[in-house]
Formats: structure tokens, C-alpha cells, sequence
């Protein structure tokens, strides 16, 4: 791993960065990876693939009606037109957040997420509480992140735990009508294209 | 098995490996039919969550054929299968006091489904 990180070095490593350092000097020991492979991973999913990309497929669909109706058709073809494909994204179906419905994606298996245009899943997502409880009272979840939606809104929570991926095309916000494509990507966020967030009026 | 050199990082990961099989499968079930989910209690690998087991749902779309990986997990081949995204609604899964509004959605492989009766 790179080391330009801060942590103070008299601290003895938790059991997570033990357990993951003893897989590592097993797999290379064993020949079935070479350390500087899982460098080049991380550092891939650290600053070339993340989120930006989802917010780039949610700008495009909002400004080209025709993008849009492909994006929803076959999301995976869609999303490949823009560059982004691969691991995690193999199979992908995008989900639309209108006045009428809402949209949240979970996995209660593990933390299945789509990678190519999301990058690597929040802790949040991954850990049991949003689990368990997003299934189940998805309303109270929106309020720890702050979001209260009207009774009326319908309610469809995604949960991914085979081999779809999961992507919530959010509702364009009020008062983005004269900003440009690019400027429509800058407002997106991670959260949103999960659906544990609504984009602001503006 | 070859070592996972810095090489194929980038053309590893820009192409993935799809779960999807080019096999020719027939549905068991088309989208509309009324759907339950076995009471079925495995203890090896399984995608069937315990809070669908027993319950009633509707195939709201058909995915498509895919490896099951009940078997795959174990070594135990692909099992190719018709996988579906199938409809519940939160009255059904967890009792009458929740809003008619809500609804779950999950993929569900045809060997976790019976018709519902």
C-alpha cells in the first residue's frame, strides 16, 4: 500500500488491518496475487472510479430525453455508451425517482453496489443497521439523513442481493432549468443516485 | 491458477465477469404471475433472505438466465436459471399497520418460487 498516510505508527493495527495484511502475505506467499496488483485496485477505485461517474450518467439522462429512455430500457448499455462498465456493473438496472415515487437501494446480503459508477459503497451502507432497517421502515431511514418525503410518495426499495446493480436516476432538481450538462453533474450526489438523498431546489 | 499481476488489473476490472449465461432456459414464470417464495431454510449459500420465505409476491420483470449461486458457492456447477425481479409490498412482509405505498423489490432465481395459490 502507498504510505502516505498519517496514522501515528505507535499504534498496534486492529484486528481488520492484521486480518487483511496476514490475507495479503498469504495470497502473494501462494503466488495467487502480486502485491502491487491490489495497489493499482485500490488506487484505481480511490481516484479514477467513483461516484462523479454515476453523477455524469444522471446529468446526461436529464438533459437528453432519448439517453434517458435507453438508460432505463438497458442500463448497462447505456452507462457503457459514457465509458463506464466492468466489475460490479456487469448487470445493471436503473431506477427513476419522479413526484410519485421514491427509490432506495440496500443489498441485506453483503454490500452489493455498483461499482463502475458509484465506486466503492459508504461504511454506512455496508454496515447491518441500514440493512436491516431500510427493508423495513425506509421513512425512518430518510430522516437520519435528513430527508422527509410527503405520505403520498411511493415507496420502492431495491434490494440487490443477487447479480443486479442497482442505480437511482434522482429527480432534477427545481430551478436547474438553464444550468449546462456538466454544471447538472456537479450537483449530483453519491447519496442520491443510492436514494437516502433528495437533490435540493435551487 | 495464474497470479494476478498488475498487468490485467485494468482490463480486469473494465470488463468484470458477468453472471449472465448465454444458456437457453425456459422461464417458469412469466411477468404478472403471483409468486411465493419457498419456506425453505437452507444452511449453505443462499440470496433467498429470510423475510421473503413464505411470501407473496408479484414478477414485476424477467432478467434474464444466470448462474445460481446456491450451487456455484458450493462447486456444485451453475445451475442455470431465470432470474426475476418479483414485488412485494410491506403489508405482506411485515403486517397491516404499514402504508399501502410501499413496496419491496428483489431478484429472485426461479428455484426460490412456487406459484402462489
Amino acid at each position: 500500500m502507498p504510505h502516505d498516510h498519517s496514522h501515528p505508527h505507535n499504534k498496534p493495527l486492529s484486528d481488520v488491518e492484521l486480518r487483511v495484511k496476514a490475507l495479503e502475505s498469504v495470497l502473494t506467499e501462494k503466488k495467487l496475487i502480486d502485491p502491487e496488483a491490489i495497489d493499482l485496485i485500490v488506487e484505481t477505485y480511490e481516484t479514477k472510479i467513483g461516484p462523479r461517474n454515476g453523477a455524469r450518467v444522471v446529468a446526461k439522462a436529464w438533459t437528453d430525453p432519448a439517453y434517458k429512455a435507453r438508460l432505463l430500457s438497458d442500463a448497462t448499455a447505456a452507462i457503457s455508451e459514457l465509458g463506464f462498465s466492468g466489475v460490479q456493473g456487469e448487470d445493471m438496472v436503473v431506477v427513476e425517482n419522479t413526484e410519485a415515487v421514491h427509490n432506495i437501494v440496500v443489498c441485506t446480503l453483503c454490500s452489493c453496489y455498483p461499482w463502475p459508477t458509484l465506486g466503492l459503497p459508504p461504511v454506512w451502507y455496508k454496515a447491518a443497521p441500514y440493512r436491516a432497517k431500510v427493508v423495513k421502515d425506509p421513512r425512518g431511514v430518510l430522516e437520519e439523513f435528513g430527508v422527509s418525503l410527503p405520505d403520498e410518495t411511493e415507496i420502492r426499495i431495491w434490494d440487490s442481493n443477487a447479480e443486479l446493480r442497482y442505480l437511482v436516476l434522482p429527480k432534477r432538481p427545481d430551478g436547474t432549468d438553464d444550468m449546462s450538462e456538466a454544471q447538472l453533474a456537479e450537483i449530483v450526489t453519491r447519496d442520491a443516485m443510492i436514494g437516502t438523498d433528495v437533490l435540493a431546489a435551487h | 491458477m495464474p497470479t494476478l499481476t498488475p498487468d490485467i488489473v485494468p482490463g480486469l476490472i473494465a470488463t468484470g465477469a458477468s453472471a449472465r449465461l448465454d444458456e437457453d432456459v425456459a422461464a417458469k414464470f412469466s411477468v404478472g404471475d403471483a409468486v411465493e417464495m419457498k419456506n425453505i431454510n437452507p444452511v449453505t449459500h443462499t440470496r433467498l433472505p429470510r423475510y421473503v420465505r413464505g411470501k407473496k409476491g408479484v414478477v414485476e420483470r424477467d432478467h434474464g438466465v444466470f448462474a445460481f449461486p446456491d450451487t456455484g458457492a458450493h462447486g456444485l456447477g451453475h445451475k442455470a436459471q431465470h432470474v426475476y425481479s418479483v414485488k412485494f409490498s410491506f403489508r405482506e412482509l411485515w403486517g397491516e399497520d404499514h402504508a399501502e405505498n410501499m413496496y419491496l423489490y428483489i431478484d429472485m432465481f426461479d428455484d426460490y418460487m412456487k406459484p402462489a395459490l
